[in-house]
C-alpha cells in the first residue's frame, strides 16, 4: 500500500498539537497548585501557611493524573481513529469541530448522557461497583511512574517508592477482578463468559509479564523505578532493551576515545573477566531485547488489545464483559482500557527504553551540539530561577518520554490495524508452552551471564 | 478442555444454552443459532431460520413478470446479477429465445464481476469474524467500490441492478466502460496479491482456519452443498464446465478448488483463486466480444411469458442458484420456486459446529459464505 502522505503529515501535526494542548494543561495545573499557590501564600503570611503548602504539593501528582487521565485517553481515541482510517484507506473522524477534532469529546457527552440502565436480574452492587474497581488501579498504581518519567521532578518526589515497580505490578493485577465481577454481575451468558476469559487470560500472562520485568529489575540491582531510570542516562548504549547496562562499558569507551583519554581502562573496569565477559555480554543483549518483546506481548495481553482481545471479542461475545453497560460506566471502562495502554507504554519506557534520557549520548551532544549552552542559558532566566516554571532537566526528559510513549501506543494501534485475534485455547497455549518457558530461560541465562559483567546494578 | 478435567475429578458441571443472534454483530444478518455450550466447546447446535422472510416466491405470484424482475435482485443481495440470470433463462427456456450472442457474452462478463464484489465482501467480512477488526476488512472494499463504479453506469444501479432481462440485456455499454474495466483488471491481481500478503501467510489467520471445520466429502453430498464449499471437499461441481450453459463452452478456465481438505483455509484459497480466475474469463470476454443486439425482443410492462413450465440453473458464488418457473400466459406469473445455494450450505453448519469452539463459530460460519436474505428468501 502506498502510504497517504498528506493525511500522514496532517496526522503528526495534529498529534503535536495535541499533545502540547494536553501537557500544557498538566503542567499549568501542576504549577499553580505546586508552586505558584504555595509562593503566593507564602508571600502573604510568610511562616504560619507551611503545613497548608505541604498539603498542596502532595496533592499535585493526584490532581495531575485525574487532570491528564482524561484529556489524554481522549487524545487517544482520536489519534488511534484517525490511523487505522489512514491504514484502512477511510477518512476517519471529520465532522465534529474542526477537521473532527472534537469527535471524542462529543462521544464523552454523549455517553455522559445516556441513561444508565442496570440490567434486570443484574447484581447492582457489583455492577456498579466493578467499573470503578478497573479503573482505580489505573489511577493510582501509575503514581510511581509519574516520578520516574520526570526525572524526580521536586513535585512528584513524594512518589519515589523503593519498591516501585513491585507496586506497580501489584496494582495492574486488580483490573482482572474487576473484570470477572463485571462479567458475573451482568447477568448475561456472553458478558459471563467474556469475564472468565480474561481471569484465565490476564493469570496467565501475568507470569511472563512479570519475569520479563524481574528480569530488568535482576539486571538494575533495585525495584525502584526512578533509579531504574536514572541508571540508564548517557545514550542508546545505556538503555535496558540493548543488555541493562552490558553495553555501558562501550558507551564509556566510546566516551575515552572522544575526550582522547586512556580508552583501554574503559573496558576492563566493565568487562573485567576478559573474553568471558565480552561472551556475558553477548547473552545479555539478546536476552534482555527478548524480554522487551515479552513484555510488549503479554502487556497486550494484559490489557485485552487485539489480537489478545478475547474477553471483548465482538465476533463472538457480542461485547464481553461490558455488553450489558451503558452510558458512564461503560465510560469508565473505555477510559480506562486506554489509560491501561498508556500506563503499559511508560512502564516500558521507564523499564527498556531508558525513560526520559537522550538516545544520543552525552559526551557527543556536549561536543558537537549547542544544547548544553542553551540549557545553562535557559537555566538562568527569571522563568527557571524565581519562577520554577520550567525546569530543565523535567521538561527534555518528558520531551523525550513523551516521545517514546506514544511511539509504543502508535506501535500498538498499527498491530491492531493488521492482526486477527487468537483463539481462546491457542492463546492459552501460547502462553503456557511458549512464553513462560522462554521468560524463565532468558531469566536464568540473566542470572548466570550477569556475574561476568559490570552492569548497571 | 473440561471434558478432559471431568474424566479426572468428578465435578458436575451444566450445559449452558447461548442464543447467539439474530441480534448479534458477526451473524451477517439475522441468522439465530440456539447454542447448548460446555465451557466454551459448542455441544449442539440449532440454526432457527426465518427471520428474514419475505415471501419472495409468492411476491412473484402477485407481481407481473416486469415488476418481479426488479424484485429478484434482493433474493441475494450481494450477487443479484446471478438470480437475474436464472430467472431470464428459465423465462428464456419456456419462450424458446434465442439471446443474442453479445447479449451472451455481456452476462458473462457482469456476472464473473459480479462473482469478484461477492467475494471481495467474503473477505473483508470473514477478516472481521476472526477479529482483524479495524484493520484489513477496508482494502476489499475499495475494489468494489471500483466495480460498483462500473455497474453503475450500466444499470443505473450500485447493487439491485435489474440488468440482465429475459431475452438479453438491459444496455449496451459504451467503449470506455469496455476501457474502464480492462484497466481495472490490469491493476487488480496486484490487489489480490495486496490481500494475500497481509492475510494467506499470516501465523494467526493459519491458525485460526487451518483444520477446522473440516466438511467431509460425504457429509457434503448429503446436504446437497454447492459452490466454492463443495468443490473444496472434493466434489467436482461446477455447473460453468458440468453443465455449460451461455458462452461458458468457448472460455478456457479452471473450476478452483478440487480434492483440498475441506478446511475453512481452503475455502478462503478457493474464492482467492476463483477472483482470479473471473479476471482471465472477463478478459477473455472483452477479447471476443461481437457487435450486435443485445436484447432478443424489447421489453414492456405488460410483457408477458408465453404458458408453460421451465427450470434453469447458473453457477452463483455461492454454488448452484435455479429457478423454477411455472407460467399459464397471463401478465403475472403462475408459480415460483428458487434453490437458494446459501440454504442448502447453511443446513450443514450443525454438522461443522459440534465440538468446536466459541470462537470457530464465526470462522467456520463465515467460511461458507452465506448470505441471510437468500437463505429465507
Amino acid at each position: 500500500m502506498i502510504p497517504n502522505g498528506a493525511e500522514v503529515f496532517k496526522l503528526s501535526r495534529l498529534s503535536i498539537a495535541w499533545l502540547s494542548i494536553i501537557f500544557g494543561i498538566v503542567w499549568a495545573v501542576c504549577w499553580s497548585i505546586g508552586v505558584g499557590l504555595p509562593m503566593l501564600l507564602e508571600g502573604q503570611f510568610g511562616e504560619r501557611v507551611t503545613l497548608i503548602n505541604e498539603i498542596l504539593k502532595a496533592v499535585t501528582p493526584i490532581v495531575a493524573i485525574l487532570v491528564f487521565i482524561p484529556i489524554n485517553a481522549m487524545f487517544m481515541v482520536l489519534i488511534e481513529r484517525r490511523a487505522l482510517a489512514i491504514f484502512t484507506v477511510r477518512k476517519g473522524p471529520n465532522r465534529v469541530g474542526p477537521d473532527g477534532n472534537l469527535q471524542t469529546m462529543a462521544d464523552a457527552v454523549k455517553l455522559l448522557l445516556k441513561e444508565d440502565i442496570t440490567p434486570t436480574g443484574a447484581d447492582a452492587f457489583m455492577f456498579t461497583l466493578a467499573p470503578i474497581l478497573f479503573f482505580a488501579p489505573s489511577i493510582f498504581g501509575s503514581l510511581p511512574l509519574l516520578a520516574a518519567v520526570t526525572n524526580n521532578h521536586d513535585l512528584f518526589k513524594i512518589l519515589n517508592l523503593p519498591t516501585g515497580i513491585f507496586y506497580i505490578l501489584a496494582s495492574a493485577s486488580l483490573p482482572v477482578v474487576a473484570l470477572v465481577m463485571a462479567g458475573w454481575s451482568s447477568n448475561n451468558k456472553y458478558s459471563l463468559v467474556g469475564g472468565l476469559r480474561s481471569a484465565a487470560q490476564a493469570i496467565s500472562y501475568e507470569i511472563p509479564l512479570v519475569f520479563s520485568l524481574i528480569t530488568v529489575c535482576l539486571m538494575a540491582g533495585t525495584l525502584d523505578v526512578v533509579k531504574i531510570a536514572q541508571q540508564q542516562a548517557g545514550g542508546i548504549l545505556n538503555w535496558n532493551i540493548l543488555g541493562g547496562g552490558a553495553l555501558a562499558g562501550l558507551n564509556q569507551f566510546f566516551a575515552a576515545i572522544i575526550s582522547g583519554q586512556g580508552a583501554d581502562k574503559a573496558l576492563a573496569a566493565f568487562y573485567p573477566y576478559g573474553g568471558l565477559s565480552y561472551v556475558a555480554a553477548l547473552v545479555l543483549v539478546p536476552c534482555v531485547f527478548m524480554s522487551f518483546c515479552l513484555y510488549l506481548t503479554s502487556a497486550c495481553a494484559e490489557i485485552n488489545r487485539i489480537p489478545f482481545d478475547l474477553p471483548e471479542a465482538e465476533s463472538e461475545l457480542v461485547s464481553g464483559y461490558n455488553t450489558e453497560y451503558s452510558g458512564i460506566k461503560f465510560a469508565i471502562f473505555f477510559l480506562a482500557e486506554f489509560t491501561n495502554l498508556f500506563v503499559v507504554a511508560s512502564i516500558t519506557t521507564v523499564m527498556f527504553l531508558g525513560g526520559g534520557d537522550n538516545p544520543i549520548p552525552p559526551y557527543l551532544l556536549d561536543k558537537f551540539t549547542p544544547f548544553p549552552q542553551m540549557i545553562a542559558a535557559l537555566r538562568e532566566t527569571p522563568l527557571v530561577k524565581d519562577l520554577h516554571l520550567i525546569n530543565p532537566e523535567t521538561l527534555f526528559a518528558t520531551f523525550w518520554v513523551i516521545a517514546k510513549v506514544y511511539s509504543l501506543v502508535f506501535f500498538a494501534i498499527l498491530i491492531r490495524g493488521t492482526l486477527p485475534r487468537f483463539r481462546i485455547d491457542q492463546l492459552m497455549n501460547f502462553g503456557w508452552k511458549r512464553l513462560i518457558p522462554l521468560s524463565l530461560i532468558i531469566f536464568v541465562l540473566v542470572v548466570f551471564a550477569r556475574g561476568f559483567v559490570i552492569s548497571h546494578g | 478442555m473440561a471434558t478432559e478435567f471431568q474424566d479426572r475429578v468428578d465435578l458436575k458441571t451444566d450445559e449452558m444454552i447461548i442464543n447467539m443472534g439474530p441480534q448479534h454483530p458477526a451473524t451477517h444478518g439475522v441468522l439465530r443459532l440456539l447454542l447448548n455450550l460446555d465451557g466454551e466447546t459448542v455441544k449442539h447446535v440449532e440454526p432457527v431460520l426465518g427471520h428474514l422472510h419475505r415471501a419472495q416466491e409468492w411476491q412473484g405470484q402477485n407481481r407481473t413478470w416486469f415488476q418481479y424482475q426488479a424484485l429478484i435482485d434482493r433474493v441475494d443481495y450481494l450477487s443479484g446479477m446471478f438470480t437475474s440470470w436464472a430467472m431470464a433463462r428459465a423465462c428464456e427456456s419456456i419462450d424458446g429465445m434465442v439471446v443474442p450472442p453479445r447479449a451472451e457474452y455481456l452476462r458473462v462478463i457482469v456476472g464473473e464481476m459480479n462473482r469478484i464484489t461477492s467475494h471481495l465482501l467474503w473477505l473483508g467480512t470473514y477478516l472481521i469474524d476472526l477479529g482483524a477488526m479495524f484493520g484489513f476488512p477496508f482494502y476489499p472494499f475499495r475494489e468494489r467500490e471500483k466495480l460498483f463504479d462500473l455497474f453503475e453506469e450500466i444499470a443505473g444501479q450500485r447493487m439491485m441492478y435489474n440488468y440482465i432481462r429475459i431475452g438479453g440485456v438491459l444496455r449496451d455499454p459504451k467503449p470506455q466502460w469496455f476501457d474502464k474495466l480492462s484497466k481495472f483488471l490490469d491493476e487488480f491481481p496486484d490487489r489480490i496479491d495486496e490481500y494475500e500478503a497481509i492475510v494467506t501467510e499470516n501465523p494467526i489467520f493459519l491458525n485460526r482456519t487451518k483444520g477446522i471445520g473440516i466438511l467431509k466429502q460425504s457429509v457434503a453430498k448429503d446436504y446437497a452443498v454447492t459452490g466454492p464449499c463443495a468443490r473444496c471437499s472434493g466434489i467436482p461441481i461446477d455447473l460453468r464446465k458440468d453443465k455449460p450453459y451461455s458462452i461458458y463452452p468457448e472460455i478456457e478456465f479452471e473450476s478452483i478448488g478440487y480434492n483440498k481438505d475441506g478446511d475453512t483455509w481452503d475455502r478462503y484459497m478457493a474464492r482467492i483463486l476463483e477472483m482470479r480466475e473471473s479476471i482471465k474469463i472477463i478478459r477473455q470476454c472483452l477479447a471476443k466480444i461481437p457487435e450486435g443486439d443485445i436484447i432478443a425482443k424489447k421489453q414492456a410492462a405488460g410483457m408477458r411469458v408465453k404458458a408453460g413450465e421451465g427450470f434453469a440453473a447458473v453457477e452463483s458464488p455461492r454454488g448452484i442458484l435455479g429457478c423454477y418457473v411455472i407460467s399459464t400466459g397471463t401478465d403475472k406469473p403462475y408459480r415460483f420456486r428458487w434453490r437458494n445455494p446459501s440454504f442448502c450450505n447453511l443446513s450443514v453448519l450443525p454438522e461443522l459446529l459440534v465440538g468446536a469452539p466459541i470462537a470457530d463459530i464465526m470462522a467456520i460460519f463465515g467460511s461458507i459464505d452465506v448470505i441471510l436474505p437468500d437463505v429465507d428468501r
